[in-house]
């Protein structure tokens, strides 16, 4: 047998027009010989595009790939809709009056085969030996699946793209042909685009992890925390995710529609002599998702303060908020109560010998910790919570044993298990590891696709935007 | 003035050491209501002071500071920290006659002249609160009849007293209420609103007396929290060096080691502590706070008969009019221990290590809480008010070590803590020279070096026994279940 003969293939900053329908973006991708990879990401992400890169399809715009070889198999939807077309067009294109039966299956697959002799035993295992006179576009979709896998197999690729090569294959067949790819791991490299993960086969080395038209994550399969991170990602990117409704029995006081959920007037912090907020004017309605920006030292987090009434200067300021005049005898769990919270230092000040689903709960409580006995229904929430975020096994664990990106998750559930009027992230990023940034992003996507929560987003880079929101504020550093 | 506890029959003086009783949560459904509105001026601004004050206001109470003339006019620190929190700040003679209740958290040794000075400013029938009973008790001070006076003391530095507000919960608080000043009957309620406006209600509110508040708290802050803390640093950091055990390594094991054997505390009471161990070491451990609890006895008993007799009280007072004398040089003494001056070195020491490693330290720990609380409820002092005032406060303590030492856990204890504390020490550290020679480093600094971790399953079901069958134990379940949701101190 021939071993792998290859060099690195390499992506270096290549971006792909696909008809201008379809952009990949400044892609950097080594591949190495040995390396068998799996593609993954939501739908549209750009996982089939990606896979059809390498098979020469689209147009570079920029970048440079190098060391792509010759022969390159591809199985995938596209390329089996595109012969199939070809194959109707044939019949459209008869000018004869004859009833045209296109090109027959045994001519797919033995015309210019590199390797008859794989070909027929293929064909016999995927029981396609009494179909071999009939035309190819008469065969079910499953079938023209079989018939292009098999064409791709038996022409010795030197680069095997297989695009959701398993979706459609009965049982006994997916079986073959599993068998039969981990026959040819050590001289063919595959890449193999999947949406599932439980469908990735055992010789599979590496992920790609597609977002946007972009190769947003690579990850070693060996590297296990990195790898079941990336499981839950895409489970949050891909199930179609229903936040859990609020507490239909302990319901927030119903606000004014006609009042702003913030108001503040000319609000000014100062230590001593050093102003660190000088008379701030801002108001927040309702539904107006909000970013909040500026270097570090701005101010930010105070002026975040003076709303969550965590900071004393709040009683010194004009400030109305979810229907109180600040400094009139209101509490500050009368506050407290409308307002979602997640920072940095909330997850530093987190440190409770408590389980994970006692941290959402006590986001029903504004409590760090539960000193409460909580209800059947909000543990019924809690458990929603866990579900969406992949963790409906992790109830019961120990908060502070998760890792630092889980917690990040399961304090923004807390934050906004009470569908609070506002949702205050502030940096809900830092700290993260990129996997666990596009998990906390895509969670508050889908937040900010909901209706009733504010979202007042804070980060010192005014450009990381997220969208849906369409209001800035930027802080500058007083001197 | 005389000591007021003196001046009282003996029946009346057993009656008030009694007094205790734990608070059901449905006592305080009226929430902050009987202070809603009224003015609220809290006279000095340090830790309790400050961290009252914000959780009062964030309870949405009245709140403001008065502070003397000269704290305001040179910008002192207490001036700054009520300042920068947006309180409103004033002289006495500003605020006090506006107040309906007065705050008196200033430190136990200004009482006497604070509220002698504030008395007089006072509007008719307005409330005077301390946070401690010192002054009432001991030093006897005469509040004028209209005037209410009540006790609302969280059990936690003041640090904490905010910490634990913010996340929602509070710390153990009690409240009592001066039976001699109460002319309009609202007194308990008074208290049971500020202990709600400072959040002590989510954490327990025991009803107690001026007197058992005083007599417990001031025999517990010497012996086991901070005179058994210290005497048993020095002790051990000495005979670890003196065994040869690297200096920064002991150093280590003890500024840290009490923190962590504590925490166990905290959670699981003495048997908890002691079950973190493994059953030889723990054996070993219950062997030697037996032995301990023998010698120190005698020591525990002669500070609660002090403190009951007023003797204590009385020779503190005489140092305070000395111009601070005796605690002066005590703390300078401390400064200069071998412990205090050796940083703890660059060694990691996992949470297991400390446990078994620090034998000693657990069997001093054991036997301090329990002679404590064996002495103060033998005085007629009931065991909810001996538990706060021994275990549950250990830990509390043990983590101002665990920042800087003796001396911060010195800085941070009120003045007649540390006064009684050097008192202790002085004593006790004589007192256990003999042991001490006995004490080798396998109860500290190295741990058993066992080749049979076996134990003899009677002598194993005898210490389990013991353990859990001492009286500190069954009280501490009680009150430790009243905290749903047990945290570390941070």
């Amino acid at each position: 047998m021939d071993s792998i003969r290859l060099d690195n293939i390499l992506l270096n900053k290549v971006t792909v027009n696909f008809d201008d329908r379809f952009t990949l973006s400044e892609i950097d991708w080594t591949i190495e010989p040995n390396q068998h990879w799996v593609i993954t990401g939501t739908n549209g992400a750009g996982k089939s595009a990606l896979a059809a890169v390498l098979a020469g399809v689209g147009e570079i715009e920029n970048g440079t790939i190098t060391g792509l070889p010759k022969n390159v198999g591809l199985v995938s939807f596209e390329a089996q809709a595109e012969l199939i077309a070809k194959e109707l067009k044939k019949d459209d294109a008869d000018i004869m009056d004859v009833i045209s039966l296109g090109t027959p299956v045994h001519e797919m697959i033995f015309d210019n085969c590199q390797d008859p002799e794989l070909a027929h035993s293929l064909v016999e295992k995927f029981g396609l030996s009494k179909l071999l006179d009939r035309a190819f576009r008469k065969l079910s979709t499953g079938e023209t699946r079989k018939v292009m896998l098999i064409r791709a197999l038996s022409n010795k690729p030197d680069l095997l793209i297989l695009d959701e090569p398993f979706d459609g294959l009965d049982v006994d067949t997916l079986a073959m042909l599993q068998a039969h790819l981990a026959s040819i791991v050590e001289t063919t490299p595959m890449i193999v685009v999947l949406n599932r993960f439980d469908e990735m086969p055992d010789f599979i080395t590496h992920v790609a992890y597609v977002d946007k038209g972009r190769v947003e994550l690579t990850v070693d399969k060996k590297e296990e925390n990195a790898f079941n991170e990336l499981y839950q990602l895409l489970h949050l990117k891909t199930t179609d995710l229903d936040i859990p409704e609020a507490d239909p029995v302990n319901k927030l006081p119903a606000l004014d529609p006609s009042q702003p959920l913030v108001k503040l007037n000319q609000a000014t912090i100062k230590y001593g002599d050093t102003v660190i907020v000088d008379k701030l004017d801002w108001i927040i309605e309702r539904g107006q998702h909000w970013q909040l920006s500026g270097p570090n030292g701005s101010g930010k987090t105070c002026v975040l303060s003076l709303i969550t009434g965590d900071h004393p200067q709040c009683y010194t300021n004009d400030i109305f908020v979810f229907g109180f005049q600040r400094g009139n005898g209101e509490s500050i769990w009368q506050i407290k109560q409308f307002i979602g919270y997640v920072s940095t230092s909330l997850q530093w000040e987190y440190r409770v010998s408590t389980s994970c689903k006692n941290v959402i709960i006590s986001g029903f409580y504004d409590s760090i910790g539960m000193y409460t006995k909580s209800t059947d229904n909000q543990k019924k929430i809690a458990d929603q919570w866990l579900a969406l975020l992949g963790m409906a096994d992790r109830g019961d664990q120990p908060f502070n044993k998760l890792s630092y990106g889980d917690q990040r998750l399961l304090l923004i559930a807390r934050a906004m298990v009470k569908h609070p009027p506002l949702l205050i992230l502030d940096e809900p990023c830092l700290g993260l590891d990129d996997m666990n940034r596009q998990l906390v992003l895509a969670l508050i996507e889908k937040i900010c696709q909901g209706k009733e929560t504010t979202v007042l987003y804070v980060n010192h880079h005014a450009e990381d935007k997220i969208k849906g929101i369409e209001n800035y504020l930027g802080l500058k550093k007083n001197s | 003035m005389a000591n007021y506890f003196n001046t009282l029959p003996l029946r009346e003086q057993l009656a008030q050491l009694a007094k205790c009783r734990f608070m059901d949560s449905s006592e305080f459904a009226d929430g902050v209501e009987a202070l809603k509105g009224k003015k609220m001026v809290v006279i000095g601004c340090g830790a309790q002071g400050l961290n009252q004050g914000l959780n009062l206001r964030d309870s949405g109470l009245d709140v403001s500071y008065a502070l003397r003339p000269e704290a305001i006019a040179q910008k002192r620190q207490s001036w700054k920290n009520a300042t920068e929190n947006g309180f409103v700040v004033g002289t006495y003679e500003d605020l006090i006659p506006t107040a309906d209740v007065v705050l008196n958290l200033t430190p136990d040794k200004q009482h006497t002249p604070v509220v002698t000075a504030v008395m007089p400013l006072m509007k008719k029938d307005a409330c005077l609160s301390y946070s401690h009973g010192f002054n009432i008790v001991e030093e006897g001070m005469k509040i004028r009849e209209d005037l209410t006076v009540i006790m609302v003391a969280p059990k936690c530095p003041g640090s904490e007293v905010r910490a634990e507000y913010v996340r929602g919960f509070g710390v153990p608080t009690l409240i009592a209420v001066h039976e001699d000043n109460d002319p309009k009957g609202e007194g308990l309620a008074l208290a049971k609103a500020y202990a709600v406006g400072t959040g002590g209600h989510k954490a327990g509110v025991l009803m107690s007396s001026f007197i058992a508040e005083v007599k417990s708290d001031l025999m517990g802050e010497q012996t086991i929290l901070c005179g058994m803390l210290q005497t048993g640093s020095i002790l051990c950091f000495d005979k670890m060096v003196e065994e040869g055990i690297d200096a920064g390594y002991a150093s280590r094991l003890i500024q840290f080691g009490w923190e962590t054997i504590t925490e166990a505390l905290k959670y699981g009471g003495v048997t908890n502590m002691l079950d973190r161990l493994s059953n030889p070491a723990k054996i070993k451990a219950f062997d030697l706070s037996e032995e301990l609890k023998v010698i120190m006895r005698p020591l525990y008993n002669k500070h609660q008969d002090d403190i009951i007799s007023g003797h204590f009280s009385q020779t503190m007072m005489e140092d305070w009019a000395n111009d601070d004398k005796n605690l002066l040089q005590w703390r300078a003494d401390t400064a200069e221990t071998n412990f205090e001056k050796t940083p703890a070195g660059d060694v990691e020491i996992s949470e297991q290590e400390f446990f078994d490693n620090g034998i000693l330290m657990v069997a001093m720990v054991k036997a301090g809480v329990e002679l404590a609380f064996e002495t103060m409820t033998a005085a007629g002092i009931i065991a909810e008010s001996a538990y706060y005032e021994s275990l549950h406060e250990t830990p509390l303590i043990a983590n101002t070590i665990a920042r800087k030492k003796l001396y911060e856990m010195n800085a941070t204890i009120s003045d007649t803590a540390e006064y009684g504390c050097y008192l202790y020490n002085h004593a006790c550290v004589p007192l256990l020279a003999d042991f001490m020679k006995d004490i080798k480093t396998d109860v500290i600094g190295k741990g058993l070096s066992l080749e049979d971790t076996g134990v003899d399953n009677k002598r194993l079901i005898e210490v389990n026994t013991a353990l859990r069958s001492h009286p500190v134990e069954a009280v501490g379940s009680v009150l430790r279940g009243h905290m749903a949701d047990m945290k570390k101190i941070v």
